[in-house]
């Protein structure tokens, strides 16, 4: 029977799988160091960096020494740090390639610790989005109030041009007035005009050569008397056009002051408005970059928890081999996904004290685990709140997943806690924060609620709001914050809101008022001296005008009155001659006749 | 150099009756139609090495079936699907699951369970056919293929001469 038996190749097989399990043993340390360094890195976007890596055998498993993960906007900043983790591993999954660690347990667990060099992996990026000033900021930077005459500086006032087009409207038509008024005949050439006219229609007219001589000169006369009119009309035309022109400009000029105030009230906000939304101003800087660090965290993490919750991958659960074939899971209650954390607890220290986190099957193939992923963080040893308990669920065991937190700090006394504006500070405080928050299909629906009780501000600022606001924020002892997120998970619809605005407001609201009157008077000040510099000496321009327009009505008048009248005088002494005559002639007849029927009668009697 | 692979060769071309180079191929036939990180590849390989087989022939097979389970493997795959999940079977397997061992031989992955069932029930025709093939060769086609100039180059060449010093 041994005839069929080959010793050496039991040998040969011996040497393969002891070569292989001899390079699991030596490599997989350094392998594993390489793949934490490389792939974390990779999904950190900054140097995640291992001391060392090793297998351990008693129990089956591997331990990582000195993990240092980068902050990537901070790079002199880790975002945590531990001195050691050991992860005790399955073996019998491990045989099949899963990675089923049965125990996580870390040493030495710290969150935002220095950095002794560098661990940025590319070029800084250009700008620090925290340097950036938010949208609330930008709006209440505004609020800022120079002095009126700095605003009058700086701003392009409407006052000036319109007084720079009132005075070329005056000096344009001032021109074309003058040399109109210049063709009009003054006073001494209408008492000439009189004289001439006296003297051509007095008297009696002797002959026909003395009428047609007197006639020449009257003919003569209206001519001059219809180029004078001509004149004074052109005149009288050039004044009404000029006084429409220089009225329109001096309106604009006038309402320009006004104009100038609302644009420049509008501008600097000096109202309440501004004070309307100072909580998300005050927090939302602090709470936006927790939640933005929380969600940039969740958005890394999120793929290797929930592969399997969604449609798009559900084919990456079914492993694919040679492009067919796929693991059929039949009921059990030791399921083994691909790679699974089945529990894991561990203290942290973080600023408020120590921390204890503990984390249960956690994977990305949870429908093969059929059990969602916990993470509950409890505190411990805290210095600065009496309690705090974080429960993360992630559970994508059935369509849709969804994944949600709540979080509820009791007692929390924040000790110079800056917040959004100038050097403003909540010095001391007695806050109970309640949230949650829930993600399903990529939809955030987040709310929390914070109470502050027992509150203390200090500090203000180097701007009139900041000023305003830290002296105001030193009456309130109680106030509530409100936070609302929806919307999709990388970009939510954030809106803060508190009773903290009705409590400044109100402050606000009366010291903002009492600096606009102030300030709205020296501006009014400062542009009605503009407005006056503007007119000049031409701020009865108009009258003059009207005044000049109606001088010209009344040598208009004259000279119809002259030419029309003189003449008609003339007409009359023709007539009034012819009918005398006729009228002399008429009685002549009469008498003749009257003597005639005298003279019959007596004949006839 | 050359003395060494001379002895590989031989120690790889030793056991060549047609049983035995038969038996290789069979081995090979299993290797290649199932995916090839699995445990019952470890203890085919072991038998492969154990046995008094063919290693030539089961290396060239093994190659050549892999080759041809690009093509069989979406139809093994889809046998494994249908055993795995025939109603019928589920107590079964559903029991089988429980035993981390078994769970270990990936029985419950469809190409690993259809690739096994195809290659074993091929195994019996593939050693019968494989045999009668290497028989038929030998007595009709061996003569004509040693007259080839391939053949005579490699007869030809150091390296053969060596080999025939070592076998003989």
């Amino acid at each position: 029977m041994f005839s069929w038996i080959r010793w050496w190749g039991l040998i040969v097989f011996a040497v393969i799988f002891g070569g292989g399990a001899a390079f699991f043993i030596f490599a997989a340390g350094p392998l594993a160091k390489l793949s934490i360094e490389k792939v974390g890195t990779m999904v950190n976007g900054a140097l995640v960096e291992v001391d060392s890596a090793s297998v351990t055998f008693n129990p089956l498993g591997l331990k990582v020494k000195g993990l240092q993960v980068t902050d990537a906007k901070e790079p002199m900043r880790n975002t945590l740090e531990l001195d050691q983790a050991v992860a005790e591993l399955e073996l019998a999954p491990l045989l099949i390639g899963k990675g089923i660690i049965r125990e996580l347990s870390v040493d030495g667990l710290e969150f935002g610790t220095p950095r002794k060099r560098s661990g940025a992996v590319e070029k800084p990026k250009k700008e620090k989005k925290d340097d950036k000033p938010n949208a609330i900021q930008k709006a209440l930077s505004n609020v800022e109030v120079p002095s009126a005459k700095e605003i009058i500086a700086n701003e392009q006032l409407t006052t000036d041009n319109a007084g720079k087009a009132f005075k070329e409207s005056y000096e344009t038509n001032k021109k074309i007035i003058d040399e109109k008024l210049d063709a009009v005949p003054d006073e001494s050439a209408l008492k000439a005009y009189e004289d001439e006219i006296k003297a051509i229609t007095s008297g009696k007219i002797e002959s026909i050569e003395d009428f047609q001589k007197r006639k020449a000169q009257l003919d003569d006369l209206k001519k001059r008397f219809k180029q004078d009119q001509e004149a004074i009309a052109e005149a009288r035309q050039a004044v009404k056009t000029g006084r429409e022109e220089i009225s329109t400009a001096l309106k604009e000029l006038k309402d320009a002051p006004g104009n100038d105030l609302a644009a420049i009230r509008d501008k600097y906000q000096l109202n309440a408005g501004g004070a309307a939304n100072l909580t998300a101003t005050l927090f939302g800087s602090e709470a936006g970059d927790m939640a933005a660090k929380a969600l940039h965290w969740y958005e890394i993490v999120k793929p290797y928890l929930a592969s399997s919750g969604d449609d798009d991958e559900t084919v990456k659960e079914e492993k694919r081999v040679r492009d067919s074939g796929r693991y059929v899971h039949f009921a059990t209650n030791d399921p083994w996904p691909s790679a699974l954390l089945r529990h894991s607890h561990m203290t942290a220290a973080v600023s408020a004290g120590l921390i204890s986190i503990e984390a249960k099957d956690l994977t990305h193939e949870p429908k093969v685990l059929g059990r969602p992923a916990l993470v509950d963080v409890e505190g411990v040893e805290l210095h600065s709140m009496d309690s705090v308990t974080a429960n993360l669920v992630f559970d994508h065991t059935k369509k849709p997943g969804k994944d949600s937190l709540k979080l509820n700090i009791v007692n929390w006394q924040p000790v110079d806690f800056k917040l959004g504006m100038g050097d403003i500070k909540l010095t001391s405080a007695k806050v109970q924060i309640k949230a949650d928050a829930n993600v399903v299909r990529g939809q955030l629906e987040a709310q929390g609620d914070a109470d502050f009780g027992q509150a203390g501000f200090v500090g203000g600022g180097k701007t009139f709001v900041e000023k305003e606001l830290g002296l105001a924020l030193k009456n309130i002892k109680e106030f509530n914050v409100h936070a609302d997120a929806k919307g999709r998970v990388a970009l939510p619809k954030v809106s803060i809101s508190s009773d903290l605005d009705r409590q400044l407001s109100a402050a606000f609201k009366q010291r903002l008022n009492a600096k606009q009157d102030e300030l709205e008077a020296e501006l009014k000040q400062e542009l009605n001296a503009r407005l006056e510099k503007a007119l000049g000496d031409h701020a009865d321009v108009l009258t003059e005008l009207q005044q000049v327009e109606g001088g010209l009505d009344a040598k208009l008048d004259k000279l119809k009155d002259m030419a029309s009248s003189e003449l008609k005088d003339f007409k009359q002494q023709q007539e009034e001659e012819a009918k005398a005559k006729a009228q002399q002639k008429a009685d002549e007849e009469k008498d003749a006749l009257k003597s005639k029927a005298k003279d019959k009668f007596k004949k006839l009697f | 150099m050359l003395s060494i692979l001379a002895k590989l060769l031989k120690a790889l071309n030793s056991e060549a009756s047609p049983s035995q180079i038969s038996l290789a191929v069979c081995f090979a036939l299993i290797m290649a139609l199932t995916p090839l990180l699995s445990w019952h590849n470890a203890i085919v390989l072991l038998l492969a090495l154990v046995i008094k087989v063919n290693l030539s022939a089961f290396i060239v097979s093994l190659g050549l079936f892999s080759l041809l389970a690009w093509f069989v493997d979406p139809y093994s795959a889809s046998l494994g699907e249908q055993i795995l999940t025939a109603p019928g079977l589920q107590e079964t397997w559903t029991s089988l699951y429980q035993i981390d061992f078994l769970r270990i031989t990936k029985f419950n992955h469809t190409l690993v369970m259809g690739g096994l069932v195809v290659s074993l029930i091929a195994f019996l025709p593939v050693f019968f056919l494989c045999r009668f093939l290497v028989v038929q060769y030998r007595a009709k086609l061996l003569a004509w293929v040693e007259k080839l100039w391939i053949a005579k180059l490699i007869k030809g060449s150091k390296f053969y001469r060596i080999y025939q010093a070592i076998a003989s």
